[in-house]
């Protein structure tokens, strides 16, 4: 039993690894990077109308890279995970509007400054906050892992506010603006370009940024090497040849619709739809993807932790007790952070974002099949097990033949449950940078801060595919009872 | 089956079995002889299930040795699934398997244990269905059946592995009273067939009828044994006389 076991759980990772890479791979003769970003972040970072990563730290990476003939993988997530999967080596660098602290410094190795920025403040627009005085008792909106966040955290107690947290800039604009909080720290480049492309907030501080200071890219300490030195090359390169300033220029003169999209396709629903049809059927095809492994393997895992849980022999059944215990206890973000950001640098591997996330799904939403497997063998009456014992049959034989296919029809419909759930838990994988139908939605909704009507899209998608998931679900068990 | 050269069958010594501090077996002996029919009487609780249950395994005894079929089951080594291929074994409940039909129900064990092939499984099955008088219900799913079809099913599925000894634990208990008399009928001629039978049973008239031996059981001891006429006509006990009392009362 154990050594199936084991044998099943390398096959899984084996087979996990493979998906992922199949996704993820991509030839590499040249050095090819895994840089990540915060895509949320106009106007360094963001998806243009096209679904295409631009701003002025994605045009900056485009042109070095193509200068000192290296290649990278982009990988948008929120702006906490873009610094963590560096640092944990699940990637190469990160360029997301970071700005360079002594803190920082610390555990990343920072690259030629490319922009002056500083902290600035901001309040809804007529709010009547005069001074950072007035904040007291008030709430400010900040985002994780920002030097925006760590200067209001400093001054906090000084002023009397609460802080609340968030992991991407438009929803945090949109809680300003909505007044659940009354201000918020953050870059003051991107809340001036925000507020210049509508964005009902008013800047407190636009001429005197606090704690001046410089963005820049970032590797791991001690690490990349190579990449950085070939980023500081180009980077004295096109600040030479004026590229730099052209960029810069681009994309701070021009408004918000030029890279966002005109207001017809933004301002109805059907617009939105049909701008983005191509993001939003590879979220979709992502989330299915996720949703279709999530379901097989952690059925198969929880099925092994089920048939462990009723096993003879007592050590079995508290290995299946203590894996379910453990597993069903833990946030499902947690074990996808623990995973993806956590395990690496422990295992010195690393894990594509998908086989974390599909990996993540199958240890979660296995512990719950797992449990109701066990609890659906143990509802069969206990004669039913007497009388085949009885009759001679080993106790292995009398599970395959009288009490599985009796407690696999008590099951049904916690597994169509448990398929649901688990369709509904990809979204939470967003957090570790998988581009599913919900980070598609965020991406761009941080492009067109069309919030109800982006999130009421994604909300109809997934009611349809629960929809549609549902019904196969009852035509299997309606097959099964025949 | 007064056979001058009769075989022991089961042989159970000095048995004890608790449960916490509940001593529900205290010190059992006996002996059961081929062909032998013996019924077990006594109140609820008098530890004659638990008894019948220990034959087959179905609980352990603390201590004391029982010996079934030649088989010493009360040793570890022995492989208690063989032995059980030659005990049958009915329950007060049926037991019958619900995802299976009924002559799915009777073929199973000895087509999974390599007894028979498929064809003389099925062959065997329908002739047993016959002998209970059921040979119209073999497909059907046991759900369909009353209380006394399925334990007439019951003994068909535990006679299909052609066992030596068959143990009947309160086989009519569940059954509606119109009921009794069919599977007391299919118990009868199985015992006239000379099958060895142990039976823990509340139908004092059938066991009068049927029974080689009565044994009463009281307080997890067998306060007495013997022919029915020796048990129902000149208890010696005070207990049995006490039970005998009040069960021919009603």
């Amino acid at each position: 039993m154990k050594k199936i076991k084991k044998y099943v759980l390398i096959v899984a990772i084996v087979l996990l690894s493979f998906v992922g890479m199949g996704i993820e791979a991509h030839a590499a003769d040249k050095p090819n990077y895994v840089i990540t970003t915060d895509a949320t972040y106009p106007p360094f970072d963001f998806q243009d109308k096209n679904n295409q990563y631009t701003g002025i730290d994605q045009e900056i990476l485009k042109t070095i890279a193509k200068r000192e003939g290296f290649t990278y993988t982009l990988k948008p997530m929120s702006f906490n995970s873009a610094t963590q999967s560096v640092a944990s080596d699940q990637a190469d660098g990160v360029i997301a509007g970071m700005s360079i602290t002594d803190e920082r410094r610390a555990v990343f190795d920072f690259g030629t400054p490319y922009y002056r920025s500083g902290i600035g403040w901001a309040v809804k627009k007529g709010s009547n906050i005069k001074s950072l005085k007035d904040l007291k008792g008030k709430t400010v909106a900040i985002k994780t892992g920002t030097s925006g966040a760590d200067y209001a955290l400093s001054i906090q107690k000084q002023y009397g506010f609460k802080v609340v947290y968030f992991n991407d800039s438009d929803t945090l604009y949109n809680d300003v603006i909505n007044d659940n909080s009354q201000a918020t720290f953050g870059d003051l480049p991107v809340i001036q370009y925000a507020v210049k492309n509508g964005t009902a907030l008013k800047v407190m501080n636009p001429k005197a940024p606090i704690q001046a200071g410089w963005y820049g890219f970032a590797v791991k300490k001690g690490k990349n090497a190579q990449l950085l030195a070939a980023f500081n090359k180009g980077f004295a390169a096109i600040k030479k040849d004026g590229t730099y300033d052209k960029i810069v220029a681009k994309y701070l003169g021009a408004s918000a619709a030029t890279f966002t999209g005109s207001k017809k396709d933004n301002n109805s629903t059907w617009g939105i739809l049909k701008a983005n049809r191509s993001a939003f059927l590879q979220g979709l095809w992502q989330t299915v993807l996720l949703t279709v492994f999530g379901i097989v393997l952690a059925s198969l895992w929880g099925i092994i932790l089920g048939v462990m849980g009723v096993s003879q022999n007592a050590v079995v059944r508290g290995i299946s007790t203590t894996i379910i215990y453990i597993f069903r206890g833990l946030p499902l973000m947690v074990l996808a952070f623990f995973i993806y950001i956590g395990l690496p640098g422990v295992i010195g591997m690393k894990i594509p974002a998908v086989t974390a996330g599909i990996l993540t799904l199958v240890l979660n939403e296995g512990a719950y099949t797992g449990a109701f497997v066990r609890g659906g063998f143990e509802a069969v009456d206990r004669g039913q097990m007497e009388a085949a014992r009885s009759l001679g049959l080993p106790y292995s034989r009398a599970m395959r033949r009288v009490i599985m296919p009796q407690g696999i029809r008590i099951m049904i419909p916690s597994f169509i449950n448990q398929f649901i759930i688990t369709l509904k838990d990809t979204s939470i994988l967003s957090a570790i940078g998988i581009l599913e139908l919900t980070q598609t939605g965020s991406l761009i909704v941080s492009r067109n801060s069309q919030g109800f009507r982006v999130w009421a899209i994604v909300a109809v998608i997934y009611l349809i595919v629960i929809t549609l998931l549902t019904w196969l679900s009852n035509w299997v068990e309606k097959r099964s009872h025949a | 089956m007064s056979d001058a050269q009769t075989k022991v069958k089961v042989h159970v010594e000095n048995v004890n079995k608790s449960y916490g501090d509940n001593h529900v077996l205290r010190d059992i002996s006996l002996d059961v002889s081929e062909n032998e029919v013996v019924v077990m009487i006594g109140p609820s609780g008098s530890g004659k299930s638990t008894f019948l249950r220990m034959l087959n395994q179905l609980e352990t005894p603390d201590n004391g040795t029982i010996v079934v079929d030649g088989f010493d089951i009360s040793d570890k080594a022995t492989d208690i699934n063989k032995v059980r291929e030659n005990i049958g074994m009915v329950f007060q409940n049926f037991n019958l398997f619900n995802n299976y039909t009924v002559l799915e129900n009777i073929m199973l064990a000895p087509v999974e244990l390599g007894k028979l092939d498929k064809a003389a499984a099925e062959k065997k099955a329908r002739e047993l269905l016959a002998t209970v008088g059921l040979s119209d219900k073999a497909d059907v799913s046991v759900n369909s059946l009353s209380g006394g079809q399925k334990q007439r099913i019951a003994i068909a599925r535990a006679l299909a592995m052609s066992p030596d000894v068959m143990l009947f634990d309160e086989p009519t208990s569940a059954l509606d009273p119109e009921m009794v008399g069919d599977v007391l009928n299919v118990m009868k001629n199985l015992a006239d067939s000379g099958m060895t039978m142990i039976i823990v049973t509340h139908e004092m008239g059938f066991a009068k009828q049927v029974a080689d031996r009565v044994v009463f059981f009281e307080s997890g001891k067998i306060q007495e044994s013997g022919t029915p006429e020796a048990v129902f006509n000149t208890p010696k006990n005070a207990r049995l006389q006490e039970f005998l009392s009040k069960v021919m009362h009603a």
